[in-house]
């Protein structure tokens, strides 16, 4: 009954979608929009077979994919442990939340121009971008994921032998896993954000450097083929974080 | 040290709990005192918020006492101690792990290798019926079956004594008594000290060897029954007449003890 519902909305879905593709494709057909402004889907999709023959296009869109993936890695192996630590120790969680405090409302884009004078046009300053971009909201909501635990458990865990660290391990870390992964979705959405933003200012690859260089050789094709693979790319993710999710959480099914 | 005659496990001397709150403080425990002998079946029946789950805080070493001490075989209770192993009304297992790995949690604490640990783990989850139920989640089981974990995991550990705190409360009656009994078959194989916290007289009789009635808040003891119902025993006892007459006694002085909590209620309004 349930997938009949949901396979009934797909189709509406796709439906509604080609409606929408075709207007767009005979609008610009009858010449009512100038193609530098908007060029019609097939001509997009021209621009995607060719740049899909000559390599450039899976070469842009694995660049910024693994920028995001080693930023958003490394943000998640530090603020996990971390904030699970800081969740944990009162004292600690006083000591850091000036710093937390004051670099979480800062854009990732404010970080641009200092990384490029540390590091560079280079990878490890897009690795940088992401980072801390990502880091201190990740930290917030691991600490606040860390919150939620009911005090039972963590004494009942002490009353069975469990040490301070023990119960950071057992009970902490898994109590607040189905949160931690909830704010680490949205911090994957955050992390594309960053890379795009640092790629569109200064690199020599990426999604983000195709859709500049796009508008710079006035190829607005181009432009949108970008932003539509920036889409399909994080639906992708997307879906395998699911999967990935289930298999970590598998007491929650 | 402090003199501790043969054979006392637990010694609660005099200890008070005052609570400092918003609405200033609440004496929840004055003076208390109370032995529990090595191999006993001790139970505290008390009017609700007449303090024991706060004794048995106390006595797990989850809390401090305001005044006095308590000694768990002559030594001070000075922290938590897995010693002292606690089944809570509301189960406390981990959502996160299997039947088999809570019940071996307390093993695995203590660095237990794993095949051991497991083997260990495998006999107590038969002792208490659940054999099948390993790899089940404790989200997917009932009440009654989750209370069987909650016991299992804690006698895996092997405690020097239990401390149960009204662990029957929100079972419905049949499971309740399914549960009384294998306690007792528990009891009178393992002869592990127990101190269970009810507000069920039946409940009392039908497990102890020997019942506390407290008082109304702050908690104090007001009288000690011995219960000497015949071991082995079942739910069949209920039906004998020692058992209406000892229910008798403690249903007298229980009733005076909710009296007055009912009257300290009226007079804070
Ligand atoms: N942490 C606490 N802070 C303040 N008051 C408390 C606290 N714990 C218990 N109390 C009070 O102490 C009294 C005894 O509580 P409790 O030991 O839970 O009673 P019981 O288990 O017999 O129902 C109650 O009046 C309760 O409100
Ligand atoms: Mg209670």
């Amino acid at each position: 009954m349930k997938d009949h519902q949901t396979g009934k909305s797909l189709i509406i879905g796709i439906a509604s979608l080609l409606v929408f593709l075709t207007i767009w494709e005979l609008v610009c057909r009858k010449g009512l929009i100038e193609p530098l402004f908007l060029p019609a889907p097939s001509k997009v999709l021209s621009r995607a077979v060719k740049m899909i023959d000559n390599g450039q296009l899976i070469a842009h869109t694995l660049a910024s994919t693994r920028r995001v993936m080693v930023g958003f890695m490394v943000s998640s192996l530090v603020a996990i442990p971390f904030g699970i630590f800081l969740g944990s120790f009162g004292f600690f969680r006083a000591v850091f939340d000036p710093f937390i405090s004051l670099l979480r409302p800062l854009p990732s884009m404010s970080w641009i121009p200092l990384s490029l004078l540390w590091l560079g046009i280079t990878e490890t300053q897009k690795y940088a971008i992401v980072f801390m971009g990502s880091f201190a909201p990740s930290l917030l909501y691991i600490i606040e994921a860390t919150k939620n635990i009911d005090p039972l458990l963590i004494r009942a865990a002490r009353n069975l032998g469990a040490s301070r660290v023990d119960v950071m391990r057992e009970v902490i870390l898994p109590g607040s896993l189905p949160q931690i992964i909830a704010g680490l979705k949205v911090m994957l959405g955050i992390a594309w954000t960053c890379i795009i933003s640092a790629e569109l200012v200064a690199a020599r690859q990426g999604l983000g450097f195709m859709i500049m260089n796009g508008k710079e050789y006035f190829q607005t094709d181009t432009v949108l083929l970008g932003m539509v693979m920036i889409s399909i790319t994080v639906l992708i993710i997307d879906v395998i974080f699911r999967r990935f999710e289930r298999r970590l959480l598998p007491w929650t099914q | 040290m402090d003199p501790v005659e043969n054979g006392t496990k637990i010694s609660i001397r005099k200890v008070s709990k005052i609570f400092s709150g918003k609405q200033g403080e609440v004496t929840a425990l004055r003076e208390l005192s109370l032995d529990v002998n090595e191999g006993e079946f001790v139970v505290i029946v008390g009017a609700s918020g007449c303090g024991k789950t706060t004794l048995l805080n106390l006595v797990a070493g989850f809390d401090a006492p305001t005044r006095g001490r308590i000694l768990l075989d002559g030594e001070p209770v000075t922290g938590i101690t897995p010693e002292c192993g606690m089944i809570f009304q509301h189960y406390a297992l981990f959502p996160w792990k299997t039947v088999q790995a809570n019940v071996e949690f307390g093993l695995k604490m203590k660095r237990m290798p794993r095949s051991e640990r497991r083997n260990r783990a495998a006999k107590f989850i038969d002792m208490v019926g659940l054999n099948g139920f390993e790899t089940t989640y404790p989200h997917h089981l009932s009440g009654g079956m989750k209370q069987r974990v909650s016991i299992a995991r804690s006698l895996a550990n092997n405690p020097k004594v239990m401390l149960l705190d009204e662990p029957f409360a929100a079972l419905d009656a049949m499971t309740r008594q399914v549960l009384q009994e294998q306690l007792v078959r528990i009891y009178e194989k393992h002869r592990k000290t127990i101190l269970f916290i009810t507000h069920s007289i039946d409940e009392a009789l039908l497990l102890s060897s020997r019942i506390v009635v407290m008082t109304a808040r702050p908690g104090r003891i007001a009288q000690e029954i011995v219960n000497d119902l015949p071991y082995p025993r079942n739910a069949d006892v209920q039906l004998s007449n020692r058992f209406m007459e000892i229910k008798r006694t403690i249903w007298e002085s229980v009733q005076a003890e909710v009296m007055k909590s009912m009257e300290v209620e009226t007079d804070q309004r």
